[in-house]
């Protein structure tokens, strides 16, 4: 056991860190600020143009592939880093989706999408919600059937991200419709271009100021070598993208940033009284408090990595980190916000606006990845069982 | 960054769990239980046997020269079974400064006796209202080439039974760390009960003389020595809490799956499930904070925020998952018939030992306060 980064990683973190405080312009800053965690403006088009060329997306893929061949350890490093800078990187479809679609996709399809994947000109959106299923995602009714060279998708999905800017949706669907086949069974995944007739959006405006989509397929046609992977076979995909998926949503990245920026921010800040924010002992305790939950996040992404890199990972290791680290995320935004104290309320428009409105922005946005990606009360079901190996009740 | 277990750790961890669970059962602790001190000395005579009160110490002083990390993982084992044995006080907080700051003379006369289970050498480093040892009011004044030592030290674990007792006190010129023969004129040991049933005693000092030999540092190295080996401790605690918290995390998992109520196993309540999921939580957030700091420990780097944050965590974690674990029992959990009352102890033990939760969040905070614990 050697909980500390070697020097090569170390050596990664500091190049990438570099990188990204170089590539973070103030005008890329602005506009990706304005659209809160969904990019798709004209700089940052140029920015991950950049990245593609410089050989950053894909870090975690083989190298066959045209990735990079690092480890899921150094692909997490590299996360790390682009989440810390604020770069709003569409990481679900180039280190989620994508690896996985490299490996299942039709030949045809996995030769038009991986290049463009990691040249940074293609992103996809994922269609798995529908507004009778999230978490009970086996429960889905979107269906595609077989109409001699074609699939034909007829239903609707809901909280599509990053419809609006995708090129593609990688969307799950009903395919087998025997009441004898387990529902988890009959799912297929396939790749819908938003460019294809029948298919239309609409936004959902939300809390946090992220757009999402309701997104609706009315026989919505596309070639038989859409399907990715195997029929009735969706499943595998949609869970080991979803382990990949987790690992990412509670990156302690841009917590462990606004930390610091907060503890900047007490050190050059003075009370009316004269007093430094940061003498206050009450703040010197919420930071603490923040400071100790981080370095467990941090070794629990860690730890998470190493496992995936070793093949060693653990179902309930998985959800712990999410849970822990979705919960903490909230706690700590808090905690943040209360040194801030009332400027924290203030948006990134406003004329006082502290630290770029992060701490307003992610109370507003903070609650997403505590159902997201899994509801919290099922990753628990999931840690208990796998865990602990206490019986579950039936459902 | 690797967090596989080294042969040699698994060695140790399989060879330390194997002898205590056979050794540690619930009709040993209770014999224990009646004896006035809570110390099995038969069971400490079979790991000195076996080679485990030597797991860190050098192979030329008898032991069996394995780092740190070996060290905290028989010691999380010893959690694991709550044994009544003093593994932190002796083999962390006195035989490792012993080793990394005594001569050879100290060492070839304490260490070998220590790791062959012969000797017991303890550790006083509390005061009344003092939980730092590098910052005693215990007096020492120089007297030919040794000490005159006069204060108070409390939760002194085992002293009378003990060979000599490790201290610090101040002189003129900085903290000393000093080797108390508890039977020296002078020494009055006053028995503590205290809540987990360690033997402990407030030691009382009074002229009492301490030769040039049992001085372990002088004046211009004692102050480190003393932070240098409440780290260890304060990590070794931690990696004890993982064994104790995992272990009544555990029954209370065995014990919900069994237990029915209207007609099922409650563990299938997932207000029940939920809970015990929030302690497995914890308990990762406590061995991953417990073992990042042993091994920059062992790695000998500066690691005090990363000691803090261990310490804050064994506090709050055992805390949790100790009422956790009573709460989902029901009243089986406080039954003395039943183990996890011991553990419930042994917890709050290690949370309140060498600092608590908050007042180790307020020295973190400090640190902050003055720039240096920014994340990397």
């Amino acid at each position: 056991m050697k909980v500390e980064f070697t020097p090569e990683q170390e050596a990664l973190r500091t190049e990438l860190r570099a990188y990204f405080d170089e590539l973070m312009t103030p005008e890329l800053r602005a506009e990706v600020d304005a659209t809160p965690g969904e990019g798709g403006g004209e700089l940052f088009w140029q920015a991950m143009d950049k990245l593609g060329k410089d050989g950053w997306i894909g870090v975690g893929w083989s190298k066959e592939r045209g990735g990079r061949g690092m480890t899921a350890f150094e692909q997490m490093i590299f996360i790390e880093e682009v989440m810390r800078a604020g770069f709003p990187f569409p990481f679900l479809t180039t280190e989620s989706v994508g690896p996985i679609l490299a490996d299942n996709a039709s030949e045809r399809m996995r030769d038009l999408l991986v290049p463009k994947i990691l040249e940074g000109k293609l992103i996809m959106a994922i269609a798995y919600s529908e507004p009778g299923s999230g978490t009970d995602l086996a429960s889905l009714t979107t269906t595609a059937i077989r109409d001699g060279d074609e699939w034909v998708i007829k239903g609707q999905k809901i909280f599509t991200s990053l419809a609006q800017h995708a090129d593609y949706v990688w969307i799950a669907a009903r395919t087998n419709q025997d009441p004898a086949v387990k529902k988890h069974k009959g799912i297929s995944i396939f790749l819908v271009p938003t460019t294809a007739e029948g298919y239309d959006r609409t936004p959902i405006h939300t809390l946090g100021d992220v757009t999402t989509n309701a997104t609706y397929y009315d026989n919505v046609r596309i070639p038989a070598d859409h399907l990715v992977g195997e029929l009735d076979a969706g499943w595998k995909l949609i869970t080991s993208q979803l382990n990949r998926e987790r690992l990412s949503l509670v990156n302690c990245g841009p917590v462990s940033q606004l930390l610091n920026e907060t503890m900047q921010w007490a050190d050059k800040n003075h009370y009316t009284n004269g007093k430094r924010v940061l003498d206050e002992p009450w703040v010197q305790m919420n930071l603490a408090k923040v400071r100790v939950g981080i370095e467990a996040l941090k070794l629990m992404c860690y730890k998470q990595a190493w496992s995936i890199t070793n093949d060693k990972l653990e179902m309930a290791d998985a959800s712990a980190a999410k849970v822990y680290g979705t919960e903490f995320f909230i706690e700590a935004y808090r905690l943040l916000a209360e040194v801030l104290g009332q400027v924290a309320n203030e948006h990134l428009d406003s004329k006082g606006v502290q630290l770029r409105g992060r701490l307003e922005m992610m109370y507003r946005t903070a609650s997403i990845i505590t159902f997201g990606g899994g509801a919290n009360e099922i990753q628990r079901d999931i840690i208990s069982a796998a865990g602990l190996w206490m019986p579950r009740a039936s459902r | 960054m690797d967090f596989s277990f080294s042969e040699q750790q698994q060695d140790v961890q399989n060879l330390a769990r194997q002898i205590l669970t056979e050794e540690v059962s619930a009709e040993r602790q209770d014999v224990v239980d009646q004896q006035p001190d809570r110390f099995d000395k038969a069971l400490w005579a079979k790991l000195a046997e076996a080679g485990l009160l030597g797991v860190s110490i050098a192979e030329k002083n008898g032991g069996m020269g394995f780092n740190f990390t070996e060290l905290c993982f028989f010691i999380e084992e010893a959690g694991r079974t709550v044994a009544p044995i003093p593994v932190i006080p002796v083999l962390v907080s006195a035989a490792l400064p012993i080793q990394q700051f005594g001569s050879v003379e100290q060492q070839r006369r304490l260490l070998q006796p220590l790791a062959s289970g012969k000797t017991l050498i303890t550790t006083a480093f509390m005061e009344p209202m003092g939980e730092d040892p590098a910052t005693p009011l215990t007096q020492a004044r120089p007297q030919g080439a040794g000490y005159v030592v006069n204060g108070v030290k409390t939760a002194v674990p085992l002293a009378h039974l003990s060979e000599r007792v490790l201290i610090s006190a101040k002189t003129d010129n900085g903290v000393v760390a000093l080797m108390i023969n508890p039977r020296a004129e002078g020494v009055t040991l006053v028995p503590l009960k205290v809540t987990s049933g360690e033997p402990q005693s407030e030691m009382r000092l009074e002229n009492v003389l301490v030769a040039t030999c049992d001085v372990l540092a002088g004046p211009e190295q004692g102050g480190e020595l003393m932070t240098w080996a409440a780290q260890r401790t304060i990590v070794a605690y931690a990696a004890m809490q993982v064994g104790v918290s995992d272990k009544s995390m555990r029954m209370t998992a065995s014990y919900t799956a069994e237990r029915q109520q209207f007609g099922v196993p409650i563990a299938t309540f997932q207000a029940v499930g939920h809970r015990a999921a929030n302690c497995f939580i914890d308990v990762e957030c406590l061995k991953l904070t417990a073992y990042q700091a042993a091994s920059l420990l062992e790695a000998d780097v500066d690691a005090s925020t990363e000691v803090e944050i261990a310490k804050v965590w064994a506090g709050d974690v055992g805390h949790r998952v100790s009422f956790a674990s009573q709460h989902l029992h029901g009243g089986i959990g406080i039954d003395k018939d039943y183990p996890l009352w011991r553990y419930c102890l042994w917890a709050r033990h290690i949370e309140l030992t060498l600092g608590s939760s908050a007042s180790t969040l307020a020295k973190l905070g400090e640190k902050i306060a003055k720039g240096e614990a920014y994340v990397s």
